[in-house]
């Protein structure tokens, strides 16, 4: 069977949501199909059943939102499925700050991205306006915005009330941090009504990509192409052109699809963007699609992270709106090289620590009024669960590769992915880690004690694999995502970032998408 | 004669087990939850629950209980997580193993006094080598479950802190800057 549009978008996350939903307002003329291996989960009145199941059998919120052998070594989550894993996004919406597109030139680390703070900084404020976010300005001159966020920031519960009182006797000034949560009812959706349980938010409240492709749907040239996995594209003859993606159908693998388009876009993420490049090789390209560079699954990246548990002495309640936080950007800023280490500092209400118990600290087991009583004694302090995100930077071997040892069903290798660091992060671990030590103990110094601290064991908000950049040479796409080597095939999202930066990347993520629908539609002649 | 719906999967219990039906069995057991355990299971809750629930909220926290283990799903997926991120199902259904544990603290639990009643529970539990109080009830020991059911729940969140702070409910936003009200006559 052969599909045709005039853009064909491979992926049905977040990044493709917005990336259509851009288009569609651009060139309302175009064509677009999005083609997505996980299904559709639009059953939205089913949410608050699948939340109680959550809750009180821990099941999966999400039912059939996986693959299951459409996995990766190395991947931080499994959710495959139409909306991706924004699905399950807690919704926060932190931008970068300059230094993460200016690492090089600030520093003397790394290197630059292709893209002016003041270009990304517009596509911040859409961003923030499409997805529907709720947020306070940050007290830093450096990150002055250039619109209001589009809604009130979410009120501070009286825990974050409390735990801000006692994170800013640091000296450290802290805000609420921005999510993607409707303070009052906006873009169609409902008002928060505050159920602590924003991975399945149940009502709406919260931004999730399935309610943009719902949208999209009314539309008669729009499709989603669910259950049917892209395994291939491949060139027009003799030529450098994308001509089709080759994919099947779960629910009929007996009969290919083939994808035609004019443009083809890749909105897989991190993961499967430049798994499907590394696997769609051509004479031309031995290496596969965009990769003359030898950069396709290269220098991925992510942030790393280290945390906290600080019992204070505070009335904390935990449970009034676990999800909502405090973050202070103090950390973005950096003197110097021999200084580096920049990250957010986060705060959230926790029961760590003073959650019930079956045993005593001395071994005995308690039953019934000894456990209430042991647990109340313990409940008096309150938590503060600390994290921070520190920046840190891929070398060139952070790798996605092909694994010849792990087929899909249709015997395709699957992504393997090995995250490393440059020589001048690691050369920094120990001063990192004494900083974030040192920090803690600031934080407690006044009132509290650090109960537990940690260091994460992966990369979280992952990206890289198609890393942009002005020089074909040196990276995979231009500041558009779109290919140096292949004019109609463009990466957008957080493939394209060279780094990650020190917060959550969603939000940065769309902002580079809404930029490159602009040079996607642009693409096509005015009729 | 109206016959009872816990005789008919008694019933279809023993049947099922007699052909062998393993899986019949484990339904008919979960379905029919807790049988002719029901006196015991509210022996237990009265010892591993507070005695500040009162006896009916006791009763009350033991049928929720069994509604839990009657509504479980084997099989069932389960949140695959973020970070370390791996797929998994839920186990076979508890009640089978909740039946059989019943049943061995059946004499304790029918004819001791409180003393001996705490110590049997006690003594199951260091037997089964249960550590710690589950996240969620996990099948390994029917007291430890049936308190990881209450103290686990928001209701019981409310009860330690004597506050209302309905931590599994949408509350809405409005007055959450103050400081939860207190739990009224009940704490």
């Amino acid at each position: 069977m052969v599909r045709e549009s005039d853009v064909c978008i491979i992926g049905g996350g977040i990044t493709a949501a917005m990336l259509a939903l851009k288009l569609s307002e651009l060139r309302p003329e175009l064509s677009i199909t999005v083609v997505e291996a996980g299904k559709r989960l639009f059953d939205t009145e089913n949410r608050m059943a699948y939340r109680q199941r959550s809750i009180e059998y821990a099941e999966n919120p999400w039912p059939g939102d996986f693959i299951a052998d459409q996995g990766a070594q190395g991947i931080i989550s499994r959710t495959m499925a139409v909306g991706g894993s924004a699905l399950h996004w807690g919704g926060t919406c932190n931008r970068f700050s300059e230094e993460d597109l200016r690492l090089h030139s600030m520093f003397g680390l790394y290197t630059d991205w292709p893209l002016e703070w003041a270009e990304l900084e517009k596509f911040y404020c859409e961003a923030e306006r499409r997805l529907g976010v709720s947020g306070e300005p940050s007290p830093f001159a450096e990150d002055r915005r250039s619109e209001p966020y589009p809604m009130a920031a979410m009120a501070m519960t009286h825990n974050l009330i409390e735990l801000k009182k006692w994170a800013e006797q640091s000296g450290i000034p802290f805000q609420t941090t921005p999510q993607a949560k409707n303070t009052r009812a906006y873009g169609g959706r409902a008002k928060c009504i505050r159920c602590n349980t924003c991975t399945i938010c149940p009502t709406g409240a919260r931004y999730s990509p399935d309610y943009t492709f719902r949208r999209l749907l009314e539309r008669r040239n729009f499709a989603l192409d669910d259950q049917t996995l892209v395994r291939r594209l491949s060139l027009a003859d003799g030529k450098a052109e994308v001509a089709a993606a080759q994919a099947v159908d779960y629910r009929k693998p007996e009969e290919p699809v083939e994808y035609r388009a004019r443009i083809f876009a890749l909105t897989s993420g991190y993961c499967w963007s430049p798994h499907l490049l590394l696997l769609s090789r051509a004479p031309r390209f031995p290496n596969g699609l965009a990769n003359s560079s030898g950069l396709v699954g290269r220098y991925m990246c992510g942030h790393a992270f280290q945390s906290a548990m600080i019992e204070i002495d505070a009335g904390i309640y935990p449970g009034m709106n676990e999800q909502h936080g405090l973050i202070s950007r103090q950390f973005f800023r950096v003197q110097d090289r021999e200084h580096f280490v920049r990250h957010d500092l986060r705060v959230w209400e926790s029961a760590a620590g003073h959650e019930p118990r079956l045993r005593s600290a001395d071994g005995k087991i308690l039953l019934g009024d000894s456990l209430l009583a042991d647990w109340r004694r313990r409940a008096q302090k309150g938590t503060a669960r600390v994290r921070g995100y520190y920046d840190v930077h891929p070398d060139r071997e952070s790798s996605l590769t092909l694994d010849a040892a792990a087929k899909n069903r249709f015997g395709d290798p699957l992504p393997r992915i090995e995250h490393r660091l440059d020589a001048e992060t690691e050369a920094r671990r120990g001063f990192t880690r004494e900083h974030f030590q040192q920090l803690f103990q600031k934080l407690a110094a006044a009132n509290g004690k650090v109960l537990s601290t940690g260091a994460g064991n992966y990369l979280d908000h992952p990206a890289g694999g198609c890393r942009m950049g002005a020089d074909a040479g040196s990276s995979v796409c231009d500041s558009y995502g779109q290919t140096h080597d292949h004019e109609n095939l463009f990466v957008a999202g957080s493939p394209t970032l060279p780094n990650a930066g020190c917060t959550n990347g969603t939000l940065t993520f769309v902002a580079l998408t809404l930029r490159t629908a602009e040079r996607i539609g642009a693409q096509f002649p005015k009729r | 004669m109206l016959i009872r719906r816990r005789t008919i999967l008694q019933w279809t219990g023993r049947l099922g087990g007699a052909l062998g039906l393993g899986r019949v069995r484990v339904w008919a057991q979960a379905a029919g939850f807790p049988a002719n355990q029901e006196d015991t299971l509210h022996a237990l809750a009265a010892i591993v629950l507070p005695a500040e629930l009162g006896a009916a909220g006791i009763d009350r926290t033991a049928e929720a209980f069994v509604s839990w283990v009657r509504g479980y799903r084997a099989g069932a997926e389960m949140d695959h997580g973020y970070g370390n991120t791996r797929l998994r199902a839920k186990g076979a259904s508890p009640a089978p193993v909740y039946l059989r544990q019943l049943e061995a603290l059946r004499p304790a639990l029918a004819s001791g006094g409180p003393d001996a009643r705490r110590e049997a529970v006690i003594s199951a539990l260091e037997q089964a080598r249960i550590g710690e109080l589950p996240r969620t009830p996990d099948g390994r020991h029917v007291a430890a479950d049936l308190m990881a059911f209450y103290f686990r729940s928001s209701e019981a969140n409310d009860r330690c802190y004597r506050a209302a702070i309905g931590r599994d409910l949408c509350r809405g936003l409005e007055g959450s800057e103050q400081a939860p009200a207190p739990l009224k006559g009940r704490a």
